[in-house]
């Protein structure tokens, strides 16, 4: 064996699946250290408003959640499909996904924000409503700008079953988010009575 | 029917099933909110829903090894 081939075999960074190892350890430490971030605003949430909870639409509410559940099927569906080399459902899918989430951006930004009771300044539920709501829906938007970068380069043929991290880490991208409202939904919504 | 076949269908029902799961679950959460349940029960629900997406969806498991490699 030469040096060459040595150095080779005990080079970890020419094992097989490196490279895919790798850059799914930095995606999830990217996720923890944006975990702390959410988690930070939930603690926040329960130590200003305690018992309390802002006074919200519940209904808008379950249908904005319902919005990013399916979402999250339909991203799931995506990263199935391309991984199966199924290209138009890989599009088809991704399609939606983006549209959900524009959806849910609509829903929160567009609707929730507008017929809320209350404004950014007035008060603790003021504070705790519009940074929790207003950072996730940052979080949907730069997941939505992300698919649609991951959108275009599908359409030119970029991805294959073989070859689509991209695929993956933006799919793991958008359930992060979607993660990230299981909790911020009961917090906000559900946990607590609404304030007068 | 050749075994790629039947992984895809396999993978694609196991989508259609956890998305299912945590459409129960979410109703469930709400049916409980507006009845008055404790909170705990809400934050089981929020957890299981949790474990859901990060084991079916996000492949936690992949981790640790380079499953589902391309």
């Amino acid at each position: 064996m030469s040096g060459h081939e040595r150095s080779a075999v005990l080079d970890p960074r020419a094992e097989p699946g490196y490279k895919l190892k790798t850059n799914r350890l930095g995606l999830w430490l990217f996720f923890i250290s944006d975990g702390f971030v959410f988690g930070g605003l939930l603690v926040m949430r329960f130590y200003l408003m305690g018992g309390q909870r802002p006074h919200l639409e519940q209904f808008l509410g379950l249908i904005v959640t319902a919005v990013l559940l399916v979402s999250s099927f339909f991203m799931n569906r995506a990263e199935v499909s391309i991984a199966q080399g199924n290209r138009k459902g890989f599009i088809t899918s991704t399609l939606i996904t983006i549209v959900l989430g524009v959806g849910f951006l609509v829903g929160v930004v567009g609707f929730e924000w507008r017929n809320a009771p209350f404004g950014p300044g007035d008060g603790v539920q003021g504070a705790v409503f519009y940074m929790m709501t207003g950072m996730h829906a940052f979080h949907v938007l730069t997941g939505v700008i992300f698919l649609v970068i991951v959108l275009r380069n599908g359409m030119r043929g970029l991805y294959t079953a073989e070859k689509h991290w991209a695929v993956e880490a933006a799919a793991n991208y958008w359930h992060f988010v979607d993660l990230v409202w299981i909790f911020f939904y009961p917090a906000l919504y559900l946990i607590g009575t609404a304030v007068k | 029917m050749n075994p790629m076949n039947i992984k895809k269908m396999d993978e694609l029902t196991r989508g259609v099933l956890v998305f299912l799961g945590l459409a129960v679950l979410t109703a469930l959460e709400y049916f409980l909110a507006v009845s008055e349940f404790p909170a705990i029960l809400l934050w089981i629900i929020a957890l299981l829903k949790a474990g859901l997406v990060l084991w079916f969806f996000m492949h936690i498991f992949r981790l640790s090894g380079s499953e589902g490699g391309h």
